[in-house]
């Protein structure tokens, strides 16, 4: 079809503003941690919240409430939830509608509520070996999980802000689950993996792997991951990787939390005394 | 999913005899138990397998229907999976309470096959950006007897490994509209590539130690385990942890390497069989659901 050159009066020929505008310059550090922003203790009406920015855009927003009364007493319906006789640990993760690029995905829709069920179970997952569940008997603990943008390693930033929001909480917990992506980079010629991925790897990404790492016992708690991986030794490489940047991640999650005691703690202390 | 009672002497007798590597079936710590394979079971579908694993009974039918292919796949085919949870396993999955391991189960298999290369999907097209077959693999849990994932992924292999899908050649006349057109023969078909389809190895660990295929009694015994899904090459392709406890890091290099080394042998097993079945013919009796 001819184009109609009296409506359409742009250039002959036409770049992508991506070639223009570039996406940082050379091959990154695959070492390199994103810095990482966390504040526990903002949300007034939760028991406990918390919110972490990785830089490069990802945002998230994590609201925990303490423990109820479970609704069936003992827990654990057929295949999910808590059951023997401690609590339940109940986890929604929610995507804003505008949280990742292109098009809007239909909030309700089968896909995305798929979606963001499957990452539900994986924020549980993580977070159920670092909760005291057992101290909780009968009861059940809510998280709640609400990505606002998604610039990559989304799950990993819900994992620690889910953690930190139950500790803001007051929950016995044993540790932090500290929370770490990782994607295997196709262009790479040694085929390494990159820490901390932004939306635009992880997009391109040959295999992608989420863990989540207790720092203070060295427990494992979620290990999630797919893709053209290759051999055992390679992905050994992506956990020693991983865990090594979770301990790089553990002090700035631990200062805001205290931080967010302290600033708890001055508010309630009357100024003259 | 279907739960057992143990008593704490129970559990204590199940971990004191892994860490000697003896379990209570009197198998080691990384045989498996004994399988039954058997393809073209149900005649309604492009292929289909049934695999028994101790109590473990699954059923896996393929049906190959046209669609369109997937907008950011114009070339390609694609799979679709589907486990339905039948109340005969458990009475826990009557109703909807079989959705919830269900959907787990049937992400876990869209995240196994996520890799590129497990299944050939571009000769699953048939013309770009208008038709490819959609493969809808459906699993049918008949009775979980522990190690789910592991019988699941065995079945899923067998059933892509039988399945026939019927060839056709595309027309176009001259004013470019397409024509499809089926084959007369019933017997010109195209079959898979199952080679690089992998298999899932589910290593769980019991006190100091990690065991693979487990029963119900191990998996109460068990805290967590760690999934993981290997190809014939020993190649990974999806790694999970499931269960409510936490993983050392070094144990999980062990796995790794145990899964790695169970699922090669595995999938030898595996082919062998399957060649042989294929062997026989079409003459072949079929044992079916009596056997």
């Amino acid at each position: 079809m001819p184009l109609d050159h009296r409506r359409l009066q742009g250039p002959d020929e036409s770049q992508p503003p991506a070639l223009w505008a570039g996406e940082g310059s050379g091959p990154r550090d695959p070492c390199a941690l994103r810095p990482l922003f966390a504040r526990a203790g903002l949300l007034s009406q939760a028991e406990g919240s918390a919110y972490v920015e990785l830089s490069g855009g990802t945002k998230v927003l994590c609201a925990a409430w303490g423990p109820r009364e479970a609704a069936e007493p003992g827990g654990g319906t057929a295949g999910g939830g808590g059951g023997g006789g401690g609590g339940r640990l109940v986890c929604e993760f929610r995507r804003a509608p505008f949280s990742s690029r292109g098009a809007r995905p239909r909030p309700g829709g089968a896909a995305e509520r798929e979606a963001e069920r499957e990452a539900a179970a994986a924020l549980r997952e993580a977070l159920e070996p670092a909760v005291r569940l057992a101290r909780y008997p009968r009861a059940r603990l809510a998280v709640s999980a609400l990505l606002l943008q998604d610039g990559g390693s989304a799950l990993a930033a819900a994992v620690s802000a889910a953690s930190l929001a139950l500790a803001d909480a007051g929950v016995e917990m044993y540790d932090l689950a500290v929370g770490c992506a990782l994607c295997r980079d196709p262009g790479h010629p040694s085929g390494a993996w990159l820490l901390q991925p932004g939306e635009a790897e992880e997009r391109r990404a040959a295999a992608r792997l989420t863990l989540a790492l207790l720092p203070a016992l060295n427990q494992v708690s979620a290990v999630l991951g797919g893709g053209r991986g290759g051999d055992p030794e390679s992905w050994g490489e992506a956990l020693r990787l991983g865990l090594d940047g979770c301990h790089r991640l553990y002090p700035v999650l631990r200062q805001s939390l205290l931080r967010a005691v302290k600033r708890r703690d001055a508010a309630h202390t009357p100024p003259g005394s | 999913m279907a739960a057992v009672c143990l008593s704490e002497a129970e559990k204590l007798y199940i971990v004191h005899g892994v860490q000697e590597d003896l379990r209570v079936d009197g198998r080691g710590c990384e045989d498996y138990r004994c399988a039954e394979v058997e393809t073209d079971v149900v005649s309604n579908t492009s292929g289909s397998a049934r695999v028994k694993l101790g109590h473990t009974d699954i059923l896996v039918g393929v049906k190959a229907e046209m669609g369109t292919p997937k907008l950011e796949k114009p070339d390609e085919g694609y799979l679709e999976f589907f486990v339905d949870c039948s109340a005969n396993a458990t009475p826990e999955f009557e109703g909807r309470g079989g959705e919830e391991l269900g959907t787990e189960i049937a992400n876990t298999l869209y995240r196994v096959f996520s890799s590129e290369g497990s299944v050939d999907l571009k000769s699953l097209c048939i013309n770009p950006r208008e038709h490819c077959w959609v493969l809808y693999v459906d699993v049918l849990l008949l009775e979980c007897g522990g190690n789910l994932f592991d019988a699941i992924s065995i079945a899923v292999k067998a059933a892509l490994f039988n399945t026939r899908i019927p060839k056709v050649r595309v027309l176009e006349d001259e004013e470019g509209s397409k024509e499809i057109e089926l084959s007369d023969d019933p017997y010109d078909c195209i079959r898979l590539n199952v080679d690089d389809v992998p298999c899932i190895v589910t290593l769980s660990k019991i006190g100091y130690r990690h065991v693979v295929d487990a029963t119900l009694q191990e998996e109460a015994c068990s805290l967590a385990s760690l999934l993981i899904a290997v190809t014939s090459k020993g190649a990974l392709t999806c790694m999970k942890k499931i269960g409510k406890g936490s993983l050392d890091p070094e144990s999980i290099f062990e796995m790794m390497e145990t899964g790695k080394r169970v699922g090669k042998a595995l999938h030898i097993a595996l082919q062998k069989i399957l060649d042989e079945e294929e062997s026989l013919g079409t003459t072949r009796q079929k044992v079916g659901f009596l056997g």
